[in-house]
């Protein structure tokens, strides 16, 4: 045997696990190797070390501590109850919908891969929108001021009709 | 003590269930999580922390299974996830101190210093084992769990835990070894 498939071997031949023909086999590796005897020896040792450890004492502050998570709790949840009793209200529950759909809606946007077309695409709906809007706001702009021009044009209309009625009731 | 009762009791919200519970298992979590850290503070923390678990947890233990192993299991995820989101392992560990650690019934004053100093050479090579390999070697050997039990909280074959141990053994004989050479 190899010092590697030894060293496999090591904690079931110190437990006593190994059948009799593997154990023989250990025992005449280590006996042969130094290498191999030593590191059993040093696994003994620390075996020993870790037999009957010190356990340390929880501290009494520690105790307490424990012993009051369950009134803690019970105080947190007294606080937080009507935060949720609010929150989980059925009246928000179109809101919380809508939350849902917007979200959705825009990490289908930000993570679908073909995101970066769909960007592009909204990116030049968007500015197609925003021309459109220029556009019809010129557009208003000069009716504003055909109107503004008509309704002038009306007046005067009025006045020459008036100054018309007044030339025949002097006649 | 019939622990399904203490539960129970506790589901219901008896303080006295839940102070037994504590008294029950707070010294082996506490134990356990300053093995596993080194540093009393952090053990402090941690154990408030598995116990606040506990507590949220109770009410989803299916109550045929072994509460102890899944109490350990439990203890076990949550050291094991912390030490990787903290690192803490960059932190010292306390000092091996008999005053703070010792208990009477296992260190007389017979206790050679040999022993003494071996113990504390392990508890200072608890630093060097990885988190899964101290974990293993907490339960199987400061702790004295069978390797089926080992198995049952790590959630692992047997023969996975045992050449596990094996192997933290192994590299705790070498670091024994090392700091040995280092002072002699």
């Amino acid at each position: 045997m190899t010092c590697e498939r030894i060293e496999e071997l090591l904690s079931a031949y110190l437990e006593g696990e190994l059948a009799d023909a593997e154990k023989a086999e250990v025992a005449a590796h280590l006996a042969a190797c130094p290498e191999c005897a030593g590191l059993v020896e040093l696994m003994k040792e620390t075996s020993g070390g870790m037999a009957g450890f010190p356990e340390a004492e929880p501290s009494p502050e520690l105790m307490a501590g424990l012993y009051a998570i369950p009134a803690a709790r019970r105080e947190r949840r007294r606080w937080f109850q009507p935060v949720f009793d609010f929150l989980a209200r059925p009246a928000l529950q179109p809101v919380y919908a809508a939350f849902t759909v917007l979200f959705i809606a825009l990490s289908f946007v930000l993570f679908h891969p073909e995101g970066r077309g769909i960007r592009k695409q909204l990116n030049i709906q968007f500015h197609k929108g925003i021309g459109t809007v220029e556009k019809l706001y010129a557009e208003a702009g000069t009716l504003k001021g055909e109107i503004g021009a008509l309704s002038a044009s009306v007046v005067k209309s009025f006045n020459n009709l008036d100054l018309l009625k007044g030339s025949e009731e002097k006649k | 003590m019939d622990l399904d009762a203490v539960i129970r009791e506790c589901l219901e919200g008896s303080p006295s269930a839940w102070e037994t519970l504590v008294n029950t298992f707070a010294k082996r979590i506490f134990n356990m999580a300053y093995q596993f850290s080194g540093s009393r503070q952090e053990a402090e923390d941690k154990t408030q922390e598995v116990f606040l678990k506990l507590y949220g947890a109770l009410p989803r233990y299916d109550s045929g299974k072994n509460f102890t192993a899944w109490l350990l299991t439990l203890t076990k995820n949550h050291l094991i996830d912390e030490y990787r989101r903290t690192k803490w392992e960059k932190t010292q560990r306390d000092d091996f101190d008999e005053r703070v650690l010792a208990q009477t019934a296992h260190d007389g004053p017979e206790q050679s210093l040999v022993e003494k100093e071996t113990k504390a050479l392990v508890w200072e090579g608890l630093n060097r084992l990885s988190a899964d390999m101290r974990m293993v070697i907490i339960l199987r050997d400061l702790q004295g769990k069978s390797y089926e039990e080992v198995a049952e909280i790590l959630d692992l074959p047997l023969g996975t835990v045992k050449s596990r141990v094996n192997r933290a053994r192994i590299q705790l004989a070498q670091v024994l070894k090392e700091y040995r050479g280092g002072t002699s």
